[in-house]
Parts: C-alpha cells; structure tokens; sequence
C-alpha cells in the first residue's frame, strides 16, 4: 500500500498545473458562455501538445512520453481543477483504447494526437438505454447504423470509437466521423461542453475488440471521469474554505462559525473518500488487476461526492455561488454532468449489487 | 503510487486469519456473547490473550527491545482488522496507545515492571480522562493530586466511563498537580500509572445501550509514590495527545463491518423466500449491499493511508485521521440499518432468544454503535479539527 508520490507524478502535475492554470482563467472561460464560441481553446491544446502532456500515455514509438494510465488522469486531475476548455479525456482516453486495440495502420492517427492535429472523441450513451455495456447501435458487414447522445467534439474529432452490438456480441469499434451517413445535431450542454446527437445510417466502422475492449475501455474511461472531478471537487472546496475565511458577518469570519466549518468539513471527508477510492481503481486499472469493482465504487462515489460538494460550497457561498461573475457556478455544472456521465451513483451501485449477488462478498481477500 | 500488499503482507494477514480461526472456540464465543461480557475479561479470554502474548501477536508492532515484532504500522493495521473480523475484543487500548506512549515516557522502573506484562497478556490498563464535568474539555478536569513531604501524593477526585476497570490492574491516570492559575489548565496535569489495588480506588459499575460495562472510579485519599508519574510532574498534556493519537488507528478499522457484510451477504444467499427466489436476488437487497460496499471501500482505503502517513512520517495527517473517525462511525451506523433491513425483523431478537438471525450479533451491534461517533474524541471535535488543519479555516467561535 504505497501512496507515495514519485518524482516523475509530481512533475506531470506541476507541468500540467502551470500550463492550465497560466492559461485557464474565469474570465478565459467567460467566452464559451453564450454558446457563441465552440468550447475549446486552440491555443491551450498547442500547448498541451507542446509540452508532451497529450502524449503522455502513448508510447515513444508514437511519439508520446510512454507512461501509463495513471499518469493521464493527473493531467485529468488538473483539467478538472480549472475546467480546462480542451477535449483531454475524449482524445486520450480514445488514443488509450486505440493503442491497446488497434494495428499499424492506427498509428498516424496516435502520432497525431501527440502533436495536438487530432481530437478524438468516443460514442458510448443512448438515448432511453439504461445500460451503456449494452448499446443499441449496431454493425453489420462493416457498417454501422443506430443514434448516440452526448458525443463531445463530435464536429471536431478525426476519429470515432463507437461501443456498439455486433451478432448479440457487445464490442469497440472504429469509425469516421466525417462519412456523410454519420449525421449530428449540435447540442447545448449544460456546461456548455461541445457535444452532439449523432445518427449513423450505414457508416463505415472497423472493429478494434470485442466485450472485453469494451469494458477494457469503459473502465478507463468512467475512471477518467472520476479523476477529473477529484480535481473539480477540490477545487470547489478550496474556494468555499477561502471565500468563508475572508466574509465577514456579525464582525467575524462566517467560517468561524461551527454549522459553516462542520459543513465544508463534510465536504472534506467526502473529497477525501474521492480521492482514495478513485486512486484505488486507477492503481488496479494500471496494475491491469481486475478493476470491475473498484471501478463501480469509484463512480458511485464520483456521483455523491460531486453532489454533495457541489450543493453545500454553492449553498456556503451564499448568492456568490450563484453569480456567474465569481468562478464556483461553473463547477456546479461539471458536478452534475459527471455524475450523470457513464452510469449514474445508482447505476454503478446496482451494477456492485449484482456482482454481490454473483458471490463478492469479501473486501479483502 | 502502488495501492496493493506486498506478498509478505498478503501472507500475515492469512497466517493472522488462521490464528484466529482457531483461537475463536464456541467456548469462547459462548463466554463473549454473555451481556457485559463483550469487552473480555472472562477466564477463556484472559487464557487466549496468555497466548496472544507467548505466540508474540501482541507484540506485532513493539520494538525488538521489548521482545516484539517490530513489524511496521501497515502490518499492525493488518492485524487490527483480522482480530476485529474475527470477533476477538482485543484490548488495543493497553498494548497500543498506553503501553507505547508508556515506553516514550515513562522511567525504566516503572516501564520494566509494566511492558513485559503488557506483551505477556497479563495486564489491563483502563484509561481514567474524563469526569462528570470533563469530557470534550478535558483539560478542565478537577481530580487532585496533592504531593506531600514524603514523596507521596494524595489523590480525590472521580473518574467517568472507565471502561475495563473491573478487569484492569492499573489505572492511567490524569489528575491536576499544579496551580491551574499560574500554569494553564494544560499546564498543571500529570499522568499516573496506578495499580487498581491502592487504597482508596472504588469503582461502581454503569451498564450500558450497548450491554457494554463501563465504571465511574472514585479515588478517595489515595496515596501515590512520585515513581508512578510517567513524564514529569505537570507535563502530563503531552502525554495524552501522544496516547490520544496512538489510539486513533486502532479505533476505527474496516474489520468488524466488513465481517458483518459478509455474514449478511451469505445469510441473503441462504435464504429462500416464499416465492422461491433467494433473498440476495431481490433489487432492494442488492442495494443494501452495494450502499454499505461503497462506504466500507473508503474506510478501508482512509485506514490504509493512514497506516502509510504513519510508516513513512511516524504521524497520523490529523485532517485524514478525523475524516477516518467521523465517516467510520457515521457510516457504520447507517450501513448496519441498510443491513438489519436486509435481514429483517428477526434481526431484532437478542443473542439469547430462539428464532434469532445471525446468532443475534446484529442486535447487539447496532446497541453499540452510538459510542463511536463521540467516544475517542467527539465528532464535533473532528469536524472542528479538519476545517482548521485541513481547510486552513479559523478556530470556531467558543462560548
């Protein structure tokens, strides 16, 4: 049980911190909320590219830094602290399954994502499906017919993976988001995020693995997911513990006050908990140990403490939280597009349920 | 970052479980489940905590010095779960926070009389902090300690929730030595470590929820010689933090509620209802599961990085150590109801009556429940404790 930081984590996290919080300010962000410009930050992806960090999981035959799973989601870690407006988890966790799927002809697209050309992005919900480990969408002979919700960078991705049925066969599949039957509809999000409903009528796809890619990729993925708002979370907490420091009511500090301290106290128990639980997924992810589990408590986690977090440092920030001036509201957006993203609290619980009833009664072995 | 056990680890924790599979007779249990008994100090359990010792458990984490293991906290923490899983009501209060900070400050008498026995099994300590009118405000504590010409003090004063006093042969004692005005209330405590036979030490039993003894102590002129401080006279605050601090590890572990899980888990799998389906199979009972599943990983995983703060800095992170005392108590409470709803009525019937469930534990154990979320430093306190280290919040407001 080694919770050591190495040198080289710490590196990537004060790499990425300096790059994202040089060039991701409230204000910065101020821009995408009228949904007049797309949400992504050309610039800051250069520079993501630049310094290495978008290839930090590919491997150095790619191009990239060869490291590992969970040296991605400190990036992702960082993303999630200021809200970067740049499609990180779609692209890398898309580059990851790539890598680990795909063949030599996939390797352009690889070396593109580290030099910053290629956004990719993943299909994976449904609309009026409950289960995304079981899709509606379907191939047959190489073509790919069916609807997804929630596509990010669906306008801007080079390159598309699709979770979708083949012969009753749920697998990962590889297709061009720019074949004219791929159709999509430009949504608007709630945080305004770049994502769209995407029909397929006959679109060509290649298929990169079977059930077990899938749950190889979702896995990563839901994780990602979590590691992003590990960061988010803290960050809220962060400006909740400022924020109640410096306003004063009745003559002293509101953050003297005992109801207001035991509040964002919870709100640190519950990051805490975040923390651990998602560093235990990502260390069995990167271990390649079974991680079904762990994973599922990760998310359920991800959702309750994005909630709780998100409701109690708006509510600790009075009308503050609420001003779209002051940099907390934006948080309260990512907080319920992530719990809901991948399977919710509940979705993962029963998911856990279900595995107890197959017969994991034991925490520890 | 590498969150798995090392081989070695995965082999004590195994060699651990054995042990205390075989340790754990009917016998034993029959003696344990008698109310008021829980806590040990029965014939049988004082017998198997002789083993304890002979066979060096108790010594896990102790230097070799003392004649221990000098296993790391990691590994303590290992043992601390496989004891509590297998039901054993292991004194940790005596051999891992009285006993060590006993041997960082007590003098060699006093430590080479009291160690030995503490590894051997032989010895309680029972705690003797608060008082009617000290509890989460220990410093105001009232009982006296008043040092005559002779070397001896003289002591008065009551003592409150003294839990294991009836068994214990020593008493860990703080009482005001000093002028409170001139030194502080924190100032002017000193520590005791009493035998429970000295003239003047009176005890009365209290019974409580949880069919758990505890004692209110009176100490009526009760002589002391100087050689029973440990640490100087008036410096007994540093002291109790350093117990205090030891005791939090032990305090809340992933053990017992984890057992419990899997008892439930394999009761619903054994269970038939009249429409044939097994209990485990229903929606709402997955969901039990999988609710106190989720909670029961973060206590697990926050105990862990304790045991790691504590390996790697020789210190608890006090703001991770209160997270871990708050959810673990809070969260084991409302798991245990999501787990007697599992179980369902019959949940309710006592140890002792026919037609219980689970042998009747999980009555007893949502009695005892409610200690945990102000015994060991009251909740209130915890969550004050994180918004200041954790959250670099100012000190709440104080009357």
């Amino acid at each position: 049980m080694d919770f050591t930081i190495t040198d080289e984590e710490r590196d990537i996290t004060t790499l990425a911190s300096q790059i994202l919080t040089d060039n991701v300010s409230p204000q910065d962000l101020h821009q995408y909320d009228s949904r007049d410009i797309t949400r992504f930050d050309a610039a800051l992806w250069g520079q993501l590219a630049e310094s290495g960090l978008l290839g930090i999981a590919i491997s150095e035959d790619h191009g990239g830094m060869g490291f590992g799973f969970g040296h991605l989601c400190l990036l992702i870690e960082e993303c999630g602290r200021v809200l970067a407006p740049v499609p990180v988890v779609p692209t890398c966790l898309s580059a990851l399954a790539i890598q680990q799927f795909g063949g030599a002809a996939d390797s352009a697209v690889l070396a593109d994502v580290v030099s910053g050309k290629a956004v990719l992005s993943a299909a994976i919900h449904e609309d009026c499906n409950d289960d995304i480990y079981a899709p509606t969408c379907e191939v047959a002979a190489g073509r790919l017919t069916g609807a997804k919700h929630g596509v990010p960078y669906f306008e801007q991705a080079q390159s598309l993976l699709v979770v979708a049925v083949e012969g009753g066969e749920t697998g990962l599949y590889l297709a061009d988001p720019a074949h004219e039957s791929a159709q999509g509809t430009a949504l608007w999000t709630t945080t305004m995020e770049p994502q769209s409903y995407v029909t397929f009528a006959g679109t060509p796809a290649r298929k990169l693995g079977d059930a077990a890619a899938v749950t190889w990729f979702l896995e990563r993925y839901i994780t990602a997911l979590c590691a992003y708002q590990v960061g988010a979370c803290e960050k809220m907490l962060r400006l909740t513990a400022e924020y109640t420091t410096e306003r004063q009511q009745f003559g002293v500090p509101i953050a003297s006050f005992q109801a207001v301290g035991h509040r964002a106290a919870n709100c640190y128990i519950d990051a805490t908990c975040l923390r651990l639980v998602v560093q235990q997924a990502v260390s069995k992810l990167d271990a390649g140990e079974d991680a079904a589990t762990a994973v599922n408590v990760a998310k359920s986690w991800c959702g309750d403490a994005s909630h709780r977090i998100s409701t109690s440092t708006q509510h600790l920030h009075g009308g503050m939280g609420v001003d779209r001036d002051y940099s907390l509201w934006r948080y309260a957006l990512w907080a319920k597009q992530n719990e809901l993203q991948l399977g919710s609290t509940t979705y993962h619980l029963r998911q856990l349920g279900d595995a107890i009833a197959a017969g994991d009664f034991d925490i520890d072995l | 970052m590498k969150l798995a056990f090392t081989q070695e680890q995965e082999q004590l924790r195994r060699d651990i479980r054995a042990y205390m599979q075989e340790l754990m007779t009917d016998e034993l249990r029959a003696e344990l489940h008698q109310d008021f008994k829980g806590e040990g100090g029965g014939p049988l359990w004082k017998e198997c905590m002789r083993k304890l010792g002979r066979d060096g458990w108790i010594g896990l984490g102790w230097p070799k010095e003392y004649g221990g293991m000098e296993k790391g906290p990691m590994e303590q923490y290992i043992f601390f779960a496989e004891v509590a899983k297998a039901g054993f009501p292991f004194p940790f209060l005596t051999s891992e926070s009285v006993g060590p900070a006993l041997a960082s400050f007590g003098d060699e008498d006093l430590k080479n009389e009291v160690i030995p026995k503490i590894l051997s099994g032989a010895t309680n300590i029972c705690i003797g902090y608060s008082e009617p009118g000290a509890g989460t405000d220990l410093a105001s504590l009232k009982t006296r300690a008043v040092k005559g010409d002779d070397g001896y003090y003289t002591i008065n004063g009551q003592k409150m929730w003294t839990s294991l006093a009836e068994f214990a042969d020593y008493i860990w004692l703080a009482a005001r030595t000093g002028d409170e005005e001139k030194l502080g209330k924190h100032g002017s405590i000193s520590m005791f470590l009493i035998p429970m036979d000295t003239p003047g030490i009176s005890i009365t039993p209290v019974y409580t929820l949880g069919s758990v003894r505890t004692n209110a102590t009176y100490l009526q002129d009760v002589r002391v010689h100087e050689s029973r401080l440990v640490g100087a006279e008036n410096a007994g605050w540093k002291v109790i933090m350093s117990q205090l601090n030891r005791e939090r590890l032990a305090l809340v572990s992933h053990g017992p509620s984890t057992a419990f899980l899997r008892k439930v888990c394999e009761y619903a799998a054994d269970t038939t209802l009249p429409n044939g389906e097994r209990l485990l199979d229903q929606d709402w009972v997955k969901m039990n599961l999988a609710k106190a599943r989720q909670g029961f990983e973060a206590i697990r995983m926050i105990c862990y990085k304790q045991a790691y703060e504590i390996a790697k800095t020789g210190n608890l992170d006090m703001a991770e150590a209160s997270s871990a005392k708050i959810f673990g108590s809070e969260f084991l409470v409302e798991a245990t109801r999501g787990l007697m709803e599992v179980l369902g009525y019959a949940s309710t019937m006592h140890m002792g009556s026919q037609h219980n469930v689970l042998g009747g534990e999980m009555e007893r154990m949502y009695r005892t429940l409610s200690i945990l979320t102000f015994g060991g430093g009251t909740n209130e306190i915890q969550r004050d404790i994180i918004s200041i280290f954790g959250l670099s919040m100012p000190r709440p407001m104080r009357a």
